[in-house]
């Protein structure tokens, strides 16, 4: 009993710092822009692709396809964002929402294009493709190597944004934007730089998932963007604190409940962000009101 | 007045239709009678298929319209339907409700559809009946499963307008007991689809391996929803019940995931016996290619290993050699249905729904799957499909069925009236 514990405890880690890696850039890319950017999940699945055609072009090197595969996501990111997001930022959210979910038709479409409409398996990680045995059960090291990977993405954000004077320029547009553009910063390229680099750890997310869902499908961003947004809501919209702890809540959750709770594994999630935005509307984390 | 009844004039103009007939092409007209058929039907042949083509599960549409297109292919080369051309055209179902109905009110009322094919997810064939019933043209489900189309909706209900022509969950749930019955294990488990499909196939395995061999345990059941890309919870619930066999009805992309994340997890040391009712897909097998363990029970709605007959072998490699694919269970139930089309209005001689859904019943054809009969009760064709134990063959880049074992459909079909004692299996006699 106690090894299945442990089990079921570390399988919902992983499965929450799976969570956190999408959530991060997209809570990022709210919290800075005030966009709820529906794509997303596409960008992650695209991440996916990039990745899993990198590393199979260098002769199966998942850390070469981890490095670049991002990169040509940033690229689709950074067109998506100058060319149409910037023009539909003093509109109302629904229309955010309608051209970011554009999107997600397009590139879900695009993928079957280009990859095909099937799915592809993906190959294990060299060095991560076994598993360890911890109580008497194997667990996979590359779970473990996920788990590790959450709490470095989450410090290495809060010392971006803290501890540098970039950092101060995005939290100073982002807290009042005619303000921080009154006082010199460049704030369409701000814009432009954060939703990038919210894109990236989007596609880093995909990437990540290769070995560890093992394999490619299109739409396969759209599960997980849900559970990101709910992650999102619980922590507190634009609160990466926030989405760092509702995604390990909603991790932990969902692996107990489909152990302990099998009825109830879908509905616990849901049922905690109704009671999260009943009593506390603005998130674990989040501010009252903006 | 002549004798037999046929005027001068009438006989003449059968004669000059017949011969009309012939010279279109010999063996492609096949009049059933002296009232040479291909008189009555006009214009092309039409046939809506839908099928899922976006999402994660957009691999399937993609076979089945390969299937259904080199039928059309093939039968238009030859001739066509009764001298008519055939036309196939093809909607994305998206796996919900709604758009089932809205694409099948499309294609009847819009696009003027003779007959319609296709469907994959039991909730939308079961959605589906009543609005056939009353556009009143036949569907012929190529890859839904439950055996609720069948033995409610056209034999209860009397639904008339449905066909299946692939396997139903007997193959899933039924079959599969008939396999486990030989096999050493005592204590089952499973980690399935939290739906319909999944449930359905796990009570029927259960209530006929129960039968089968008494004493038999089912121990746990872990349900996966629609979506899940994480089977660590569900193999650990099922690793700490500590069956010997475990048996699941998880399919495509979901299929391969739980594999990996089992295999990983050493699930396949500790349980020696598995069952993958649908593992013999052809987008799993590939898949996984080496990463499929051995041993392990698998089997689908055709596979194309099987029947090994000219017909089969000569059909897998038309299909090879026009797709550059392996052809999937659907592409053969998709590809056989526009021939079951071909045969049935063919035999009516007319498109007429009526006289097209009676040449269907009780209907015998043969296909690359080999020969199927159409159950006139609740219109379930009959045809054999394998199960069989994974191995390796150094003639493919994927593990196939080694040993195969086929179990003849008349015993483990459900029969009508499919409530009451005889009516599910074991059969006596």
């Amino acid at each position: 009993m106690l090894e299945s514990i442990v089990h079921v405890c570390l399988a919902g880690l992983s499965q929450g710092m799976f969570i956190w890696l999408v959530a991060s850039g997209l809570t990022l890319i709210f919290g800075v822009l005030g966009v709820l950017n529906f794509a997303h999940g596409a960008f992650y699945m695209l991440g996916a692709y990039f990745c899993y055609t990198v590393l199979a072009a260098l002769g199966d090197n998942f850390w070469l396809g981890l490095i670049f595969g991002p990169l040509f996501v940033c690229a689709v990111g950074f067109l998506v964002e100058r060319y149409f997001l910037r023009y539909v930022y003093h509109l109302d959210l629904p229309y955010q929402l309608l051209l970011t979910f554009a999107f997600v038709l397009i590139f879900d479409d695009l993928v079957k294009i280009v990859w095909g409409a099937g799915s592809i398996s993906s190959p294990t990680v060299p060095g991560l493709g076994g598993s360890v045995s911890i109580m008497g059960r194997m667990f996979p090291t590359y779970s473990l190597f996920i788990i590790a990977v959450g709490p470095l993405v989450a410090l290495g954000l809060w010392a971006a944004l803290e501890r540098t004077w970039a950092g101060r320029i995005i939290r100073a547009a982002s807290s009042d934007r005619e303000m921080a553009a009154a006082l010199g910063a460049k704030v369409p390229w701000i814009f432009t730089g954060v939703f990038v680099f919210g894109v990236w750890l989007g596609a880093l997310g995909g990437g990540l998932a290769v070995p560890y869902v093992g394999l490619l499908t299109p739409g396969m961003g759209e599960s997980i963007v849900i559970e990101a947004f709910v992650v999102a809501v619980i922590g507190g919209l634009g609160s990466l604190k926030g989405a760092f702890f509702g995604a390990l809540i909603i991790g932990l959750l969902s692996s107990f409940g489909t152990r302990f709770l099998p009825s109830f594994d879908m509905f616990l999630t849901f049922i905690l962000m109704a009671l999260v935005l009943l009593w506390r509307p603005q998130g674990f984390f989040g501010e009252a009101s903006r | 007045m002549s004798k037999n009844g046929f005027t001068r004039r009438q006989f003449v103009k059968a004669g000059l239709l017949t011969s009309a007939g012939a010279a279109v092409g010999a063996g492609v007209l096949k009049p059933t009678g002296l009232w040479a058929a291909p008189a009555k039907i006009k214009g092309p042949v039409k046939v809506g298929y839908q099928a899922i083509m976006s999402g994660t599960l957009a691999g399937y549409g993609e076979f089945h319209k390969m299937g259904a297109t080199m039928a059309m292919e093939e039968i238009n080369k030859a001739g066509g339907i009764a001298g008519v051309p055939l036309e196939v055209e093809f909607r994305d179902s998206t796996l919900k409700k709604p758009q089932a109905i809205k694409n099948a009110r499309y294609f009847v009322d819009s696009w003027g559809a003779d007959f319609l094919a296709g469907v994959d997810s039991s909730g939308q064939a079961l959605a589906l009946a009543p609005v056939m019933a009353q556009l009143g043209k036949p569907l012929m489900v190529t890859h839904a499963a439950t055996e609720k189309l069948t033995e409610i909706e056209v034999f209860k209900k009397g639904i008339k307008e449905i066909f299946r022509i692939c396997t139903p969950t007997y193959q899933d749930g039924n079959a599969a007991a008939f396999v486990a019955q030989g096999l050493p294990a005592k204590k089952w488990a499973t980690i399935s689809p939290k739906y319909e499909y999944g449930y359905t196939c796990w009570k029927m395995f259960k209530g006929t391996l129960g039968k089968l061999k008494p004493g038999t345990e089912f121990v746990a059941e872990s349900w996966a929803p629609f979506g899940t890309t994480d089977f660590r919870p569900h193999i650990n619930t099922i690793m700490d019940a500590k069956p010997d066999g475990l048996y699941s009805v998880e399919w495509a992309g979901e299929l391969i995931t739980m594999i990996k994340q089992a295999k990983q997890a050493g699930l396949f040391k500790q349980i020696k016996h598995i069952m993958l009712p649908v593992g013999a897909a052809m987008d799993v097998l590939e898949g996984l290619g080496s990463e499929m363990p051995d041993g392990v029970w698998i089997s689908g709605r055709y596979f194309f290993m099987f029947p090994n007959d000219q017909r089969n072998i000569d059909w897998v490699a038309r299909f090879r050699k026009r797709w550059n694919h392996y052809p999937a269970y659907v592409s053969e139930t998709g590809y056989s249905a526009m021939f079951a089309y071909k045969q049935a209005v063919e035999a009516a001689g007319s498109k007429e729904a009526k006289a097209v859904i009676g040449a269907l019943e009780g209907m015998k054809m043969g296909s690359p799957a080999g020969e199927r009969v159409f159950r006139k009760e609740d219109h379930q064709a009959m045809y054999e499909v394998p199960w069989g134990l994974t191995a390796s063959n150094p003639k493919y880049p994927f593990k196939v069925m080694g040993k195969q074992v086929v179990i003849p459909p008349v015993e483990f079909f459900n029969r009508p009236p499919f409530e009451g004692p005889g009516t599910h299996p074991p059969f006596k006699g």
